[in-house]
């Protein structure tokens, strides 16, 4: 894989967690290809779409969701944390590398938090690869 | 039952305080091991409770063992579990026995294959322990098998039965011990007794109802060898009530005095077993201990 | 409700191997309910399954489709095309459902995809328990609606044995203990005479002792 080659990233989030501008701040100081997939509430994150974004050539998947005492609808976050466990499980039943899938609690707040987070993730597949 | 049935029958029925104790039979098919404990407890015990495979791990039957324990000329008290055989081979195994002069069974749900060597198993429950007393006494009184059939020499069997007074619900277990009787029970072993205070009021309300002029009731003991022993059979053996001044009294004398300490407790529980009303005898389970059974009896003047 | 659980997917790979084209077939009741194989788990596991062949570098296709009820025909009928399209089908729906579409389709391997586990209800979300044995003669009228054939670990009808402590089993904290609740459920109905009621042995016959059972009603046949 070339130095150049950009990690493929598919990005659940909540729109609570991330804000226009959070979004902005990624795709400009972010070296990932990002793919986004906006929701009301992370409880709408479903096991068979995050499988899903894998089969479509995502290398990582990431969940951002509420802080857990602070999801508007309550449990949401709790839920996302749960399906993202399972499909943790999932991914090490078929050989994959569970570290490939990812959940991060913010605000809208913590822009800093998440783009910090998204590097990371640019430089991780580098080093890996 | 004008007639006994058994030395232990007899034992009881004179109003000799009985002494009954266990062997459990080995892992293998070394009828040495039997013979070995067998020398340790003659002339000690009245009658050797043989175990049925207990704990759930596999042993030579208990039927065999009681055998060789017969050649001896020891008597044994058959233990008869539920969990491994369903009511045909229950029926039949009893009159094996009683063909082979076994005459004392002690009628058991037996402890869950979960806790052995083979939890895998699958286990039977066809009857339970209830229905295996009112089994044995149809066969013995109406010498009927539980299809209705006359059995040509039926089994006379004395008939044991286990009772927990430390289990819960406390208010049910005199209930379930009256409807042990009423199923057929001659006698009763309990379980280890070292809460004495439980065991008394189970007793008493065992008394209220009766109870005690129905049946003979042996207390069970067993001997703590150490302080750890003692904490294990209060945190890990299910049915057990040990309590925490015991633990403490064991744990009090040194390591190399404890089993001492643990033959001093089981005499003193003895003794007080022995005054209290409608006991009619003792049961002394020295789990693979047998060599201390002579010194308990002993100790606790029990038979001279 | 039936309650199954789905197989380890290592174990699936492992049936669905000689296989190209398989139809993964969904029930939409009782396994449904208890998350094991209904629509939403029947997508999920064609993913999972596509990914881990994709890992292993084996070539599959596979279809979707959910039935209402795959133990009845009716419903099973609606699968027909797929079943046929398809060199195999991996089941999800409980042992029956699997072996409705054996019957229907003698000519199609049929692979089980969950493990039928017990007759149970929903205890709290996301908790199954086993409330039923389907012995063929409840008796639950007796035990003041608590059934000790199934909860109980040692079937008995004489119970509780020595290893109740504290309302639980011998056999794990995490099990109830089924005579407890019966003598609590019997008092609050003032029920207690129960107890001491000698239950004699069980008769068996109409459980799966008595060999595969079959019920025949008459009334309903033309």
């Amino acid at each position: 894989m070339s130095p150049q080659y950009k990690p493929k990233v598919t990005l659940f989030y909540c729109i609570n967690s991330i804000d226009k501008e959070t979004l902005k701040l990624i795709h400009a100081k972010v070296s990932v290809e990002l793919t986004t997939v906006e929701m009301a509430c992370s409880s709408m994150t479903k096991d068979v779409y995050l499988l899903r974004a894998f089969e479509s050539g995502a290398d990582k998947v990431v969940v951002v969701a509420c802080p857990e005492t602070q999801c508007r609808y309550v449990q949401g976050s709790i839920r996302a944390r749960k399906r993202v466990e399972y499909v943790k499980k999932i991914l090490n039943e078929i050989g994959l590398d569970c570290g490939r899938l990812s959940m991060l609690n913010a605000t809208a707040r913590d822009k800093e938090t998440v783009v910090k987070f998204f590097e990371d993730i640019g430089n991780y597949k580098l080093l890996k690869n | 039952m004008s007639q006994s049935i058994s030395k232990l029958h007899q034992i009881l029925s004179t109003g000799e305080f009985a002494v009954t104790s266990e062997c459990g039979p080995p892992r293998g098919a070394n009828k040495n091991v039997i013979l070995k404990k067998a020398e340790l407890l003659k002339g000690k015990v009245h009658a050797v409770n043989v175990t049925d495979n207990q704990t759930a791990i596999v042993r030579m039957s208990s039927i065999s063992a009681c055998i060789h324990l017969l050649n001896t000329g020891l008597e044994p008290v058959m233990q008869m579990v539920v969990r491994d055989r369903n009511r045909i081979a229950l029926q039949s195994d009893i009159l094996g026995a009683y063909s082979h002069g076994i005459r004392n069974i002690l009628c058991l749900s037996g402890d869950h294959q979960t806790f052995g060597s083979q939890p895998d198993a699958l286990n039977v429950f066809d009857i339970d322990s209830m229905n295996l007393i009112r089994t044995v006494k149809d066969m013995r009184d109406e010498g009927k098998d539980m299809s209705g059939f006359a059995l040509d020499d039926p089994p006379r069997m004395f008939i044991g039965a286990a009772a927990n007074p430390f289990a819960d619900p406390f208010d049910y277990r005199v209930i379930r011990l009256g409807k042990k009787i009423n199923a057929g029970a001659d006698f009763i072993q309990t379980q280890c007794i070292y809460n004495i205070d439980r065991f008394k009021a189970w007793m008493h309300m065992a008394q209220e109802e009766g109870l005690t002029e129905k049946v003979y009731i042996l207390g069970g003991v067993t001997p703590l060898k150490s302080a750890a022993m003692a904490k294990y059979m209060k945190n890990k053996v299910a049915g057990m009530d040990v309590p925490d001044a015991l633990i403490q009294r064991m744990s009090s004398v040194p390591k190399e005095k404890a089993s001492e300490e643990g033959i001093n407790i089981c005499i003193e529980t003895i003794q007080q077993l022995r005054e209290i009303k409608g006991v009619h005898g003792v049961h002394i389970m020295a789990i693979e201990w047998e060599e201390k059974v002579a010194e308990i009896v002993r100790g606790a003047g029990l038979i001279k | 409700m039936i309650v199954g659980e789905q197989k380890p997917i290592p174990e699936i790979m492992k049936t669905i191997e000689p296989y190209k084209k398989l139809l993964i077939l969904g029930c939409g009741t009782c396994v449904k309910t208890c998350f094991a194989g209904g629509e939403d788990e029947v997508a999920t596991l064609a993913s999972a399954l596509r990914l881990a062949c994709k890992q292993q570098d084996k070539e599959i296709q596979i279809q979707e489709v959910t039935v209402e009820r795959q133990c009845e025909n009716e419903f099973i009928k609606e699968a027909a095309n797929a079943v046929k399209e398809n060199e195999a089908v991996l089941s999800l729906a409980c042992g029956a459902g699997v072996q409705a579409i054996v019957r229907l389709f003698p000519k199609s391997p049929v692979l089980p995809g969950i493990n039928t586990t017990f007759i149970g209800i929903q205890e709290s979300h996301g908790v199954f328990i086993e409330e039923c044995q389907g012995c063929g003669n409840c008796g639950l009228a007796t035990f003041g609606g608590i059934c000790p054939v199934t909860r109980c670990s040692k079937k008995l009808l004489n119970g509780p044995c020595g290893g109740s402590k504290d309302g639980k089993c011998e056999v794990s904290k995490d099990i109830d203990c089924a005579w407890q609740l019966i003598i609590d459920r019997l008092k609050t109905l003032g029920q207690l005479d129960n107890l001491k009621k000698y239950i004699p042995p069980k008769n068996w016959r109409t459980s799966i002792s008595g060999g595969p059972r079959k019920l025949i009603r008459e009334d309903h046949i033309i």
